[in-house]
């Protein structure tokens, strides 16, 4: 789990939603993937497509690459091919404003921080726990890495789970 | 007593209107094996199966249940004949609630009937014919004199006969014409709360009162010298004089008026002179003549651009924040000028700033002024008191940022900010300004902070989930 990867990713997010991409690649890992799942569970981005170096062929009726795409297909990763790996994220805005605002790493490569069920219950009540500073803004979202997979934090207050708290999203 | 209407108007549950069924001290004469007490029987004092403080279900395990109770409504002993005996056992249970126990083997206060047999109130007066209200036929009157004396039944009869069917057939009938009442209503009483009250006068004072001239005597002469009987008395005289009144105006003023050691008040429109004043609500030519003082080009074009009106702008609360003197060098000399920045709000959400400069102050101040009001936006607030979440704002090396807090919290912020806020409509707040704290870049950064916050309908819209406001939830939305 390597956190300084994950932090080009935020500050990679944050470059490609200031000019306005609508399709991004990071670097493929099992926390990105996961990390980019849970963001687009939560709504923050579009479509999470594993791909090569170029682009994935866009959805014939979508119009942006789906992971599940019947016509064009999906190429298998294989272990030849998982180095040249990318995920490929779709982007979201809403009335000209980027809908993932501002991604910001609360971890740190140097400072871990991990917080536990009671933590993250004043957490997003909006109180400041430890390190972590409370969720205080309406659509403010804390994603944190336990064993139940990367969660945000209100998930994480209903399966009473705590763990490392990755990154902030705005 | 009405005319028999016939069955139309319910399926021949309504055949008589003028009997009454069962007396209610029939009961009581009936059920006198038990003496009627003027308490109710007090409740056992050991009840396995009843609480103690459920009075009526202690009576109800204590006493058989077709024994007349003065704890219980008073009910008619044929129909206590006529109830179904309950198929189980009555177990007295625990009240939780003040109001008496229902018993569910009651016979329904009215007969079911069949929905085809239903009209509607159209549909009635629709029908409505003069053969509809008949005469009462033998029966009837036989049934009628098990309920009346001959001479109610004489009544009954006469009032019957006076009044004709075609007439009752019209006037029974709903109105459909344009000038009709949007409501049912047949006149015949005074309803409390919709007709207007008839009330007693509320004094015997007439304050309008005066004595009769000597004109109002002669006349008050001539008219009882032209209806003087033939062989008039003295006594006609004296009644006359008795009966004269000597004043004009209300006659219960002058028999009993208000005792000088109790006066009466005066009722509205009364006075002592007999005018009655206009209550003025809009004082006159106030407005007026500060209107004509103001009017200047400035707030005409003012008034031009923005269509508010001049006691709208009145209203609004601006105020001037920041303001000093700027120099500008140029090959002649330094050419000073004021700088002003002004805020405008009117208090509930919206709040513009304005700047302008100008050799005089007070025109700087006047210009920013009506700059502020121009530029005056919509701030989004939470519950009317605060600001959605956190915001940042930036200006120059001014950087703040604005807390929401929770409602009776204040303003706790320093004082461009706190006057912002005042102007906004905005009560719930704490403010941290670091790094610079300039006041221009201050009003600003604090202006760009409260513009930033960000809707959470649109954070819902745009994430295409469902947020929901908890606080909102738990008080049923009633905060």
């Amino acid at each position: 789990m390597s956190l300084v990867n994950l932090a080009h990713v935020c500050s990679h997010l944050n470059n490609a939603a200031k000019a306005r991409l609508g399709l991004t690649s990071i670097p493929n890992s099992q926390l990105h993937l996961k990390l980019c799942l849970a963001l687009q569970n939560s709504g923050y981005i579009s479509s999470v497509v594993r791909g090569g170096p170029s682009p994935p062929p866009p959805h014939i009726i979508l119009g942006h690459p789906t992971a599940n795409d019947e016509v064009q297909g999906v190429e298998p990763v294989t272990q030849t091919n998982v180095a040249s790996r990318r995920l490929w994220l779709g982007l979201k805005y809403w009335q000209s404003e980027p809908v993932l605002g501002k991604v910001s790493m609360v971890s740190k490569p140097k400072r871990r921080i991990n917080i536990d069920v009671a933590g993250l219950r004043e957490v997003i009540r909006g109180e400041k726990s430890g390190y972590v500073e409370g969720l205080r803004s309406p659509g403010e979202s804390l994603y944190l890495s336990t064993d139940q997979g990367i969660l945000e934090a209100r998930e994480c207050v209903e399966k009473k789970v705590g763990g490392l708290v990755l990154c902030r999203v705005l | 007593m009405g005319k028999k209407t016939g069955a139309d108007w319910s399926s021949g549950s309504a055949e008589n209107f003028g009997d009454f069924r069962f007396p209610f001290q029939f009961d009581f004469a009936t059920s006198s094996s038990t003496p009627p007490s003027p308490f109710p029987p007090r409740p056992p004092l050991f009840t396995t199966l009843s609480s103690p403080t459920a009075s009526a279900a202690g009576q109800r395990a204590f006493t058989p249940s077709t024994t007349m109770s003065l704890a219980r409504p008073a009910r008619c002993l044929f129909c206590s004949f006529t109830r179904a005996t309950p198929t189980g056992a009555r177990v007295p249970r625990r009240q939780f609630h003040a109001s008496p126990p229902s018993l569910s083997d009651r016979k329904p206060k009215f007969a079911n009937m069949k929905a085809s047999n239903l009209k509607t109130l159209d549909q009635i007066s629709r029908d409505l014919k003069t053969d509809d209200f008949k005469a009462y036929t033998e029966e009837e009157k036989a049934a009628l004199k098990e309920n009346y004396t001959p001479e109610q039944l004489a009544a009954i009869e006469a009032g019957e006969a006076a009044i004709d069917p075609k007439d009752m057939a019209e006037q029974f009938s709903i109105r459909r014409d344009p000038m009709k009442l949007h409501y049912l209503d047949d006149m015949s009483t005074i309803e409390p709360g919709v007709d207007k009250a008839v009330k007693a006068p509320g004094s015997n004072s007439d304050y309008n009162a005066k004595l009769k001239s000597d004109d109002d005597f002669v006349g008050d002469f001539a008219r009882f010298f032209a209806e003087m009987p033939e062989n008039a008395n003295a006594g006609d005289w004296v009644r006359f004089l008795e009966t004269t009144r000597v004043t004009v105006g209300k006659e219960e003023n002058e028999l009993s008026p208000h005792s000088s050691l109790v006066p009466d008040l005066f009722g509205p429109g009364d006075s002592m002179n007999g005018e009655i004043p206009l209550p003025q609500v809009f004082p006159k030519d106030r407005n007026q003549v500060r209107e004509s003082e103001e009017m200047t080009d400035a707030l005409k074009r003012l008034l031009l651009s923005t269509g508010f009106s001049v006691s709208y702008i009145k209203s609004l609360k601006t105020k001037a924040l920041v303001s000093h003197s700027v120099v500008n060098q140029t090959r002649l000399g330094k050419v000073r000028r004021v700088y002003c920045l002004s805020i405008a709000g009117n208090g509930n959400g919206l709040l513009g700033i304005g700047e302008a400069k100008s050799e005089e102050s007070a025109d700087a101040m006047l210009q920013s002024k009506y700059r502020a009001i121009r530029s005056m936006q919509p701030i989004p607030r939470y519950e009317n008191r605060t600001i959605y979440g956190d915001v940042k704002g930036k200006v120059g090396a001014v950087e703040l940022q604005l807390m929401t807090r929770p409602p009776g919290f204040g303003l706790r912020c320093q004082h461009l900010i706190f006057e912002m806020c005042r102007a906004a409509g905005i009560h719930d707040l704490a403010a941290r300004v670091s790094r610079s704290r300039n006041p221009m870049n201050t009003v600003k950064a604090a202006y760009e902070a409260l513009m930033a916050q960000r809707n959470p309908e649109d954070i819902a819209r745009a994430r295409g989930q469902k947020l929901v406001d908890v606080r909102k939830v738990y008080y049923s939305g009633r905060v």
